[in-house]
Formats: structure tokens, C-alpha cells, sequence
């Protein structure tokens, strides 16, 4: 196995350019994947020093670097995604490591930061050897453990547009050490707009009017939650049956209703 | 006679005594051993719940790079018998079964160790063992219970005549009788889900040889019976064998030997000819089951709550066979019925079953946990049944005559019940929450507070076996003063090291800082039986008391004799008699230099004693009972809860344990004994289990799958102390460690009944994870 | 690679797989920082990487080449044991002690940073770390005490 550190972005995608390589961002998930034998690359590119960390005011938003890490995202002002960070589990180590790149780049259906990108709707830059492109996050999020991202490409930036709208996260898990059944990540404006994480295998958009949140939410959680992600945590009519109750309280904190 | 010492030692709480070392990263785990020429090895384990094993592909794994050795069951047999079992089911009647460190022939569980790799270094031996190709036959599994039970269920064991250990009946009067003439019958169900120990450091030996000798450290509980058994598995003489298990990073049972890899790592070293060093992955760890039963039970009751009758039918699970102790465990399920409750119209029925899933290893609270658990259960119910408090049906329930010969034999040597449910009553506030309880249910909210009484019988003796019911300590003084107390009992994290060093220091009358403590070493400590059944204090505490004893009585000989008077007394390292003081180390110094001027005492400041504790009885009684527990630890635990009903997710709120283990040595380190135990019962009330696939894999194999309590789950555990001595126990105490698990998902699993009482739940399993608690309200809805 | 610990340089070889917990323990030879479960859920082999607490088993080590790494065996000054380290020892804060070196690490990176921590705090500052002997109490009350020493 090949390891290399490049410097910047340009080593980076040159580095993934010649075939089969792991990117490892703070290492928190595909290193142990790597040790228990179930990812075995031919070459890892790290990115610690890429230069892809830190959160920069970019017009009317945010341009958050994807080695950027929840200890970071925590002490910043990123509506959603700061709250989302300080309840990451794992601890203050995992916080201090796990970026946010890395956490969307992985793209397990219980994580926090898939659905809070969707729903700050937020673009995700990816760059390759010679060009770059950006993507939606509701299109990064192809299912599980799955992204947009060509097996050549890296992300490297995360922009998310400044909202006037009003936040609310909840996150639901079975005690401390359960990875997220399921989390809601709420912003509230003029329309309500709720997304679920950890219920699907991608996160799914709820959009809502404000007058009549309270009594459309549960019938188009069920119209949107077809397939209700399932594993040995919590099955899935499980997580079809709590989504409601998760999204609604997401929604009332957004709203600061009781 | 000389004044006995102050007792200035015992029930105080001095600091753990190898704080340091492990405060600062010196301590020398199992896997810090890394002597010159180390090799590592890596188990190759079976992938199907069932199959004969066809054929073992070993050359690409013998050619990769660094590799010394590779294994298989067929190359193993040559070498090593089969292990020998800590508990033999042949002697307890039932069915045996060979246990080999490597499969020969066939694999009756996934995970079963089939083939062994050696090489430079782990991760070399890792890539090695993949590369080991083996074919099955598949069988046909089973993974549960009552499954494996029918006719034509897969044969585990294809000479026995099913999937059954043993069939076996407790209890004494006539229960049918009871409860066909109680007043009201209630039954029950209770689901207790396959857990697993999980202590933070893996099982892991490390074998050399320097010639014909053996030496194997190990983190394991008890090295003297590892010796025995590694003597019998190697054939190689005990003499030859030596057993190191310095430091311990949590066991809770899981660290009894009876092991395959013990007799593996032993040979793989014999025939690699280097120190072999094995190590658990997690996953490997987390394989090894804790408990898994079924009781569905009947009891009667009079209108006014008296108990007057129980049936109890056990099916245990106890996934593969295995020499170590774990299978044994649902016995004490059955035995440890019907508790501290004066019942004796009692039967309960027990099938120890066999299915296609890892073994169940000993576990701390070895079933006792289970028996506790199914009779709050039934003693909540009888209460719902009759409209009554379940404070008040326990209270009329308890036993109150002491010694108390139970149902199932066992003599309960002292306890006072009564005063456990009015301390706990009393601090959690039963009443206030009561009145609590209707207001807040009226704003959506559902807290519920329940109770869990336990009674532990602890330090048990089971005869014929390396279960032992006394211990041996030797107590040496050096011709310094110094003390080297060297004793059968290890500690595998708890503490016992420091409070026998507190009574050794307390009866001798010397500074706990000259006291140095050996455990864990068949070369230097005398013969003993190790850590389990909360034996450590009671009888490593008492023998080492016994020994301590011999060598004040010898000191106190000298100074009399130095001080020409025979009022002499020692403390606080100071000999005085006669207006004359001399320190101890001169006291120790006369006799040892100077023992022809000193006269007839004969000059060995050093004493070996065995205690055995009183009221073990193993004379069957007319119904065949043995009482095989000198001491009943008890404790009586109050959990409030909150459900989310939305959700059914349960937080705890608040947390009271009542505990009786009689005299205390140390109780800061009794409190972290229970504190332990409770929260090993509150995480398999609500969040642990094994979940097993159809394909009889692992599904969860890691802790964010295998849920262990975090901080931010567990509550201020308060703690109150009730002390009634054992009249059978050298200074009064009872066994600490164990009680916890049975009481906690007890309280826990009656408050969640408690709370949802507007929708009717029954609690009928754990865990109580919020799926299964949610399905319980739906099950209960209209 | 030239491995930074506790101050000092080593010049280790490492395989590009190695874990910076397998380079510290076998390579460097410090054994107080453990391995408990290699999916970075244990929090047993937490160490300081640049000033940050990490959990060492979900690094790679090559990834550590130019960081300052710091082990439980630098936290006691000779024999003068770390405010840390003498309230867990005063709170009986362990049992076995395998936990041990990671939650002390964890614990001295909340009170540097956290002047007087919450309960809620410190419950959030060792939520990465497992212990199975204590159930956690007397974790809290050793981290509390620290705080305030």
C-alpha cells in the first residue's frame, strides 16, 4: 500500500488520478475499516495537509473546508451544522478528528451531517485532476455509503447559503454510544422545511407550509419514508414509526413552540 | 493474652495500592509483554454455525511472509488432548462433549476456532489467516432454544440423544398443591437477551518454553486452575507449568479459564519453538455469551400478598458447549429461587440447552442475576394482581429468621430485608413519588419507580471441582519488617489486593506501606482458586487473617521475651511491653539474627493458612440439597424512570441501591464493586445484546452495535450501606461484586412497568431499548 | 518516519498500515496506551496529537510524521503525579485501570480547556471513552475534583 500527504489539492487529485485510492480526511472511519480488512486500498491520500481545513465568510454564506472538523464546525456560527457537531458521538477525540468532508464523503445513513447539509442546502465542491464541479447536497447522497463522488474525485469544500430561517436539530439516539436512528434537521422561514437523517438510507426532504406543519407532517413522512433504512440497531418500521415524532420536535424548536 | 491490634484499618478506605503504576501508564497489561523473538498468532475461525469440516487449504497461508506456523485440528490432536472442564456436565449427570483448542472434525458455531497462524507480527499472521481455505459440509443450525429442543432439530452433538446438557428439577414442598389453593395465580414470561461481559482489555495469553518448562502469562482470573488444566490438555507435568496473570483489565467471569486458545497459544508456542503472544480482536471478544434464558413462571399468592407457591420453567441457552464455566450458569438461576422470599412450596424446571452460537462464559453474577430477576418480576405482578404496593407484598414476603434453609437448600446465614426496603424507600422517596406520579402523567409524561431486592449467596463451593469455597494466603515478614503477603486470590481490577493488605496491616499492627501483596503467580503464591463468586475477601480477606495472625503471635513471643514482661502489644509498627518500645523490623531482626540468644522460638516469621469459611454443607440433605454458600450478600435497589412514550425511549432518573455484604473492609471499593454490577444490570435492562443473523454470524460486533453504558447514560448511583455481619465469614464479611445485575434490571424492568401502568404494559423481556419498548405499548393499546 | 513522543524523536519503520497506537506501543516501546477495541469506540488508546485529544487506533501513523504526540507516560512529573491523576487516584476513578490512561488524557484536555466544567460537561468530555468496572461515578467526581484543583 501507497501513502502519500500532498501538500495541496493539485497533489491530492494527482494522487487520486492513478486508480484505486482511499482518501482518509481525520481517519476516524475508513482507518478502522482499513485494519478490520474491509477496505483494502491499493494507495491512501491523506489530506491533513491539503490545506482543506477551516470556515470562511464567501458572500452570503459559508465556505467550509472539508478537513474542517466538528471540533471546529462546534465554535462556529453554521446554523444546524454547529449544533450537529457538538452532539457528535464518539467523544471530544472524535470531534477533534472526524471532519465534515469526511463524514459526507462516507455517507453511512446514521450520521448527522448528510441530512443538516441537505437541509441547509448546501452545494459540495469536488475537484479532480484538471477540473472541478459542484453538487447539490440533496444529489451528493446517492443511498448509502454512497455519494456523487468519482472514485478519482475529492471533496474539498462544502458551501452553505446564509438563511433567515430559523433552526431546529434533533438528534434520537437508543443511549450515548448508538450511532443516530434518526435525526431531524428543521429550518423554519416562510415554508418549513425538515430532513430526516438516519431514517433512509438518503436523507429525505419533508417540505411543509407553516400554517399546516402540525397535521401534514406525519402523513408525508410516511407519503416520503418508503424504505425505512434497517440494521441491527433498530428496524426499519421502527424508524418509520419515531420519524414523525423526531421531525415534529425538530420543527417546534425551529418554531421555539413547546 | 495480648489486646487484639485496633481495627483502624478495616473499614477504612485507603487508596487502590497499585494506583500509581496504573495512573501513569507503567502498569503491565497481557499484551505489554513483548520478550525477544515474540511471535503472534491469529485464530482462523469457523464462518458457518454448522458443518463438518471437509478439507483445510494451508499453503498459500504457510508460504506468506513471516510466517512460522500453521495450524489445524487435525496436526493440534497429535499434540493436546482435549481441555479439561472447570465444571464437568458428566459429573452433574448430564452430556459431555470433547472440547478441543482447534476443531477436528466439524464446527457447531460460527467463530469456532478451526485453524491457528504464527508469525513475525500480527498483522503478518492476520494476512496469513486469510489466506486459509477451508471448505464445510454445511449442516443444517439452530440458534434458539426451544428450536433446538424438538425432535428433529439439528444435532449439535451427534451422540447425545438431543440438544439438552441437562434436565433438572429444584425446589421442595408442593407447589401444584399451593397454587391450586392460593387466592389468586398470576403468570409469567420473562425474556432475558443474550449479553456479553465486554471488560475493555480482550482475553490474550502469551506461552514460552525454555525447555521442558512452561511459561504462560495470561489475563485470566484464576491461574492456579489454568495450570491444572493446561497440565492435563499438554500432558505436561503441573511442576513444569507457571501461570502469571499480573494485571487484569476487567474480567466479570469472562477470564476463567477453560478457554480453547489457553491449550492453543501453548502449543503454538511448543511448535513454533518462541514466545507466542495471542490477542482478542473485539469481535472475538464480543462473541463470548454472558446469559440467555427463558423463564416462564406461575406463581399463588393469599389475598393479602403472601407468597404461598411458584413454578418456574428455565430455558437456558447456552449456545456450544464449552470447558469453561459459563454453561454451569443457569443452575444458580434455578437454586438461587425463590430468593430471600420465605416461600417453600417451590419447582422450578430447568433445560440447559445447546444451539449453533458461541458458548455462554461465566459471568458475573453467574445466574444468580436471573433468579432475582424473575422473582421481583413475579412479586410486581402478584401486586398489580391484588391492587397492593409491591413494597408492601415484598415486605410481607421476606424471610426474617436467620439461618434460613430456602426451597432449593441453601441456608441463608443472616440479612435483614426489612431494613434494605425501609433505607431505600426512604431515600428515593418512594412515597413523594407516588404522589408525583398522577400529576406528571397528566402532562404527558410517564415516571415510573421501581424495586429490585436481590439476594447473593457469594464465595460458593462446588465439590469436586476447581470451584472452591476456601482460599490460601502466606504472610512473610522479612528480616526488614517488610511483608510480603502471597496469596491464592488474584484481583482482576476490583481491589481485593488492597484490602487484604489493610487486614494484613490491621492484624499485625503495621503500617499498610510495609505490606507488599503477590497474586497471580503459581511459582510464588501458594495453592488457590483465583477471582469468582465474590470469594476474594471472604476468604483470601481470612486466610490472610489466619496467616497474619500466626506471625503477630510469633513477634509478640520475641518482644516479651526481649521485653521481659508478657504484656506486650503491637501497633502502628512499634512493639511495647514493660515501658519498652522497639520497632517491629528490630522485633523481626532479633528473632532472624539472633535466634540462639532469643531462646525457643522457633525463627520463621512466616505463616501458609487456609480459610474456610462456615456454613458450606455438602451432605445432601432427604431432598439431595447442598448448601454450597457460606455467605448471602443483599441489597435492595429502587430505579425511577422516565419512558418517552413516543419513543419508548427510558431515561433514568435517579438510582438507590440499599447494600448488606455485612462487615465492609474497604467501602469505597464495595461501592465500586456494586457500582460496577449495577450498571452491567442497567446496561442489559436497556441497551445490550447480541444480535446473531440467520447465518448465525455476529451482527453486533462492535460498540456501536454492542450498546455498552457511556457516562452520559448512568445516573448518580447512591449508594447506602446496611451492615449485618455473617456469623460465618472470618471478620463478618459477605462476598461484594455480584450483587447489582440481577437487582438493577429488576428495578429497571419494574419501574418501566410502573411508568406505562396507564397503558397497561407488561414487561416480558430485556432489553428495554426503545424498539422494544415501543412494541410493548403498542402490544398494550386497544 | 521520524515519530515526535512526549517530546522526543524516534525514527521508527513503519508499514503504510501501521496505526499510530501500534507505533507508539510496539515501535517506540510506551505500553501505557491501550488497544480495546480498534473501531474508535473505546477511547483506550486516546492520546494527544498537536495539542488534541485522538483516539490513536484511527490514525495512521504515517499521518502523525511531523505532529507533537503526547502518552499517558508524560502526563507525571517524576514522581509528582498530574492534578489529574491524583483526583482519579483520591476518587478511586478506575478499577483494572486499562481505561485508565484515556480517560486521564480526555480529563486534562476538559479542565484545560474548561475552567469549571458542568456536570454535563464532563459527561459530554468522556462519552468516547468506555469503562465497564466503575460505572462511571467516581469518573465524574475524579473529574469534578480535578477542576477545582
Amino acid at each position: 500500500m501507497r501513502y502519500t500527504r500532498p501538500a495541496d489539492v493539485d497533489g491530492v487529485t494527482a494522487a487520486l488520478a492513478d486508480g484505486d485510492a482511499v482518501v482518509v480526511g481525520g481517519g476516524t472511519m475508513v482507518v478502522p475499516e482499513m485494519t478490520h480488512g474491509r477496505v483494502r486500498p491499493s494507495a491512501v491520500v491523506d489530506l491533513a495537509k491539503a490545506g482543506l481545513a477551516g470556515i470562511a465568510r464567501d458572500g452570503d454564506g459559508w465556505v467550509i473546508g472539508a478537513m474542517t472538523t466538528y471540533t471546529e464546525l462546534a465554535r462556529s456560527n453554521v446554523p444546524l451544522l454547529a449544533t450537529a457537531a457538538r452532539g457528535i458521538t464518539g467523544g471530544p477525540q472524535i470531534r477533534n478528528r472526524g471532519t465534515v468532508g469526511g463524514s459526507a464523503s462516507y455517507a453511512n445513513p446514521s450520521s448527522d451531517v448528510p441530512a443538516v447539509l441537505v437541509a441547509l442546502g448546501a452545494r459540495m465542491r469536488l475537484a479532480r485532476r484538471g477540473g472541478a464541479r459542484e453538487v447539490p447536497a440533496a444529489e451528493f447522497f446517492a443511498g448509502a455509503f454512497r455519494t456523487a463522488r468519482e472514485p478519482d474525485e475529492v471533496l474539498t469544500a462544502i458551501t452553505v447559503p446564509d438563511t433567515a430561517a430559523a433552526p431546529g436539530y434533533v438528534k434520537f439516539k437508543l443511549v450515548e454510544g448508538s450511532w443516530p436512528i434518526v435525526t431531524a434537521a428543521a429550518l423554519a422561514g416562510p415554508t418549513i422545511r425538515v430532513v430526516l437523517g438516519g431514517a433512509a438510507a438518503a436523507p429525505v426532504v419533508v417540505e411543509l407550509e407553516r400554517a399546516s406543519w402540525r397535521a401534514r407532517l406525519r402523513s408525508e413522512v410516511d407519503r416520503l419514508l418508503t424504505e425505512p433504512w434497517d440494521d441491527v440497531l433498530a428496524p426499519g418500521h421502527y424508524r418509520a414509526r419515531i420519524a414523525p415524532v423526531i421531525a415534529a420536535r425538530a420543527v417546534a424548536g425551529a418554531l421555539e413552540e413547546a | 493474652m495480648a489486646a487484639l491490634p485496633a481495627r483502624v484499618g478495616i473499614g477504612s478506605s485507603p487508596r487502590k495500592r497499585d494506583g500509581a503504576a496504573l495512573l501513569t501508564g507503567r502498569a503491565l497489561f497481557l499484551d505489554d509483554h513483548r520478550p525477544e523473538g515474540l511471535l503472534h498468532a491469529v485464530v482462523v475461525r469457523s464462518e458457518v454455525a454448522h458443518g463438518r469440516i471437509r478439507a483445510i487449504d494451508t499453503a498459500a497461508a504457510a508460504a506468506a511472509p513471516g510466517v512460522a506456523l500453521v495450524l489445524t485440528g487435525a496436526e493440534a490432536a497429535k499434540h493436546a488432548g482435549p481441555v479439561p472442564y472447570f465444571i464437568d456436565p458428566a459429573a452433574r449427570g448430564g452430556n459431555r462433549t470433547d472440547i478441543r483448542c482447534l476443531q477436528v472434525d466439524k464446527v457447531v458455531h460460527v467463530g469456532q476456532p478451526v485453524a491457528a497462524v504464527v508469525a513475525a507480527s500480527r498483522h503478518e499472521a492476520q494476512a496469513a489467516a486469510d489466506l486459509v481455505r477451508i471448505t464445510y459440509d454445511v449442516l443444517p443450525h439452530v440458534l434458539d432454544a426451544r428450536a433446538a429442543m424438538a425432535q428433529d432439530a439439528p444435532r449439535l452433538y451427534e451422540d447425545w440423544p438431543g440438544n439438552v446438557v441437562a434436565h433438572n428439577r429444584y425446589g421442595s414442598g408442593d407447589p401444584d398443591a399451593a397454587l391450586a389453593a392460593a387466592d389468586v395465580v398470576v403468570e409469567g414470561e420473562l425474556r432475558i437477551a443474550r449479553t456479553t461481559t465486554a471488560p475493555i482489555e480482550p482475553r490474550g495469553y502469551l506461552a514460552s518454553w525454555q525447555g521442558d518448562r512452561l511459561t504462560v502469562h495470561a489475563s485470566c482470573q484464576n491461574p492456579h486452575q489454568l495450570r491444572w488444566m493446561l497440565s492435563v490438555s499438554l500432558g505436561v507435568d503441573e511442576s513444569r507449568i507457571r501461570i502469571v496473570t499480573a494485571k487484569v483489565g476487567g474480567s466479570f467471569g469472562l477470564k476463567m479459564q477453560g478457554h480453547p486458545e489457553e491449550t492453543l497459544v501453548a502449543l503454538l508456542s511448543l511448535l513454533a519453538d518462541a514466545p507466542v503472544k495471542w490477542v482478542e480482536d473485539r469481535r472475538e471478544t464480543l462473541m463470548a455469551g454472558a446469559r440467555e434464558q427463558v423463564h416462564r413462571f406461575r406463581v399463588g399468592a393469599t389475598s393479602d400478598g403472601r407468597i404461598t407457591g411458584l413454578v418456574n420453567e428455565i430455558v437456558a441457552d447456552i449456545g456450544a458447549l464449552t470447558a469453561q464455566a459459563g454453561w454451569a450458569m443457569p443452575n444458580m438461576s434455578a437454586t438461587t429461587q425463590p430468593s430471600g422470599y420465605a416461600v417453600q412450596d417451590v419447582r422450578v424446571e430447568l433445560d440447559i440447552v445447546c444451539t449453533n452460537k458461541p458458548p455462554c462464559n461465566a459471568a458475573r453474577g453467574f445466574g444468580k442475576d436471573a433468579a432475582h430477576f424473575v422473582m421481583e418480576r413475579a412479586v410486581d405482578l402478584v401486586a398489580r394482581e391484588l391492587g397492593m404496593d409491591p413494597a408492601e407484598v415484598r415486605r410481607r414476603n421476606f424471610v426474617r429468621e436467620f439461618p434460613y434453609r430456602t426451597a432449593t437448600g441453601l441456608n441463608i446465614d443472616s440479612g435483614d430485608f426489612d431494613g434494605l426496603l425501609d433505607k431505600t424507600l426512604d431515600a428515593v422517596d418512594y412515597a413523594g413519588i407516588r404522589r408525583g406520579q398522577a400529576e406528571s402523567r397528566e402532562r404527558g409524561r410517564y415516571l415510573g419507580v421501581g424495586l429490585g431486592f436481590e439476594l447473593t449467596p457469594e464465595s460458593s463451593d462446588s465439590p469436586g471441582t476447581f470451584v472452591s469455597g476456601f482460599d490460601t494466603t502466606t504472610v512473610r515478614m522479612s528480616v526488614t519488617g517488610m511483608v510480603t503477603v502471597l496469596t491464592g486470590v488474584t484481583s482482576p481490577g476490583g481491589g481485593n489486593d488492597t484490602g487484604i493488605a489493610q487486614i494484613v496491616a490491621t492484624e499485625l499492627g503495621v503500617p499498610i506501606e510495609w505490606v507488599e501483596l503477590v497474586q497471580g503467580d503459581t511459582d510464588r503464591c501458594p495453592n488457590g482458586f483465583g477471582n469468582f463468586s465474590g470469594r476474594s475477601m471472604v476468604v483470601g480477606g481470612g486466610s490472610a487473617t489466619l496467616a497474619a495472625r500466626d506471625v503477630r503471635a510469633k513477634l509478640l513471643a520475641v518482644a516479651a521475651r526481649l521485653f521481659e514482661t508478657s504484656e506486650v502489644d503491637i501497633r502502628d509498627g512499634i512493639a511495647s511491653g514493660g515501658g519498652r518500645e522497639l520497632p517491629v523490623p528490630e522485633v523481626a531482626r532479633a528473632l532472624l539474627t539472633r535466634a540462639f540468644a532469643i531462646g525457643d522460638i522457633e525463627p520463621v516469621l512466616e505463616s501458609t493458612r487456609a480459610y474456610k469459611p462456615g456454613n458450606i454443607n455438602h451432605v445432601p440433605d432427604e431432598l439431595g440439597r447442598i448448601q454450597p454458600y457460606p455467605t448471602y450478600s443483599s441489597s435492595l435497589h429502587a430505579a425511577v424512570v422516565e419512558v418517552d412514550a413516543e419513543t419508548g425511549k427510558v431515561t433514568l432518573a435517579d438510582y438507590v441501591m440499599t447494600h448488606d455484604c455485612g462487615t465492609m473492609i474497604n467501602p469505597a471499593l464495595v461501592e465500586g464493586q456494586a457500582r460496577g454490577a449495577v450498571t452491567m444490570g442497567l446496561g442489559s435492562a436497556l441497551s445490550e445484546q447480541l444480535v446473531f443473523a440467520a447465518d448465525g454470524s455476529l451482527a453486533s460486533n462492535r460498540f456501536k452495535s454492542y450498546l455498552l453504558p457511556r457516562a452520559g447514560d448512568i445516573p448518580l448511583l447512591r449508594m447506602i450501606h446496611q451492615v449485618t455481619p455473617s456469623p460465618f465469614a472470618m471478620h463478618g464479611n459477605k462476598g461484594a461484586g455480584e450483587a447489582g445485575v440481577g437487582g438493577a434490571q429488576a428495578a429497571v424492568a419494574n419501574a418501566v412497568e410502573d411508568a406505562l401502568a396507564p397503558f397497561g404494559v407488561t414487561v416480558r423481556g430485556v432489553p428495554l431499548s426503545p424498539p422494544n419498548v415501543l412494541a410493548l405499548i403498542d402490544e398494550a393499546r386497544p | 518516519m521520524k515519530l515526535t513522543v512526549n517530546g522526543v524523536e524516534h525514527e521508527i519503520d513503519v508499514d503504510p498500515r501501521t496505526l499510530l497506537v501500534h507505533a507508539i506501543r510496539e515501535q517506540v516501546g510506551l505500553t501505557g496506551t491501550h488497544v480495546g477495541c480498534l473501531t474508535g469506540d473505546c477511547g483506550a488508546c486516546t492520546v494527544v496529537v498537536d495539542g488534541q485529544t485522538t483516539k490513536s487506533c484511527s490514525v495512521l501513523a504515517l499521518s502523525a510524521e511531523g505532529s507533537a504526540v503526547e502518552t499517558i507516560e508524560s502526563l507525571a512529573d517524576g514522581d509528582d503525579l498530574h492534578p489529574v491523576q491524583q483526583a482519579f487516584w483520591d476518587e478511586f476513578g478506575f478499577q483494572c485501570g486499562f481505561c485508565l490512561p484515556g480517560m486521564l488524557l480526555t480529563a486534562k484536555e476538559l479542565v484545560e480547556s474548561t475552567p469549571d466544567p458542568t456536570d454535563d460537561d464532563i459527561l459530554r468530555a468522556i462519552d468516547g471513552n468506555l469503562c465497564r468496572c466503575t460505572g462511571y461515578n467516581t469518573i465524574v467526581a475524579a473529574v469534578r475534583k480535578a477542576a477545582r484543583s
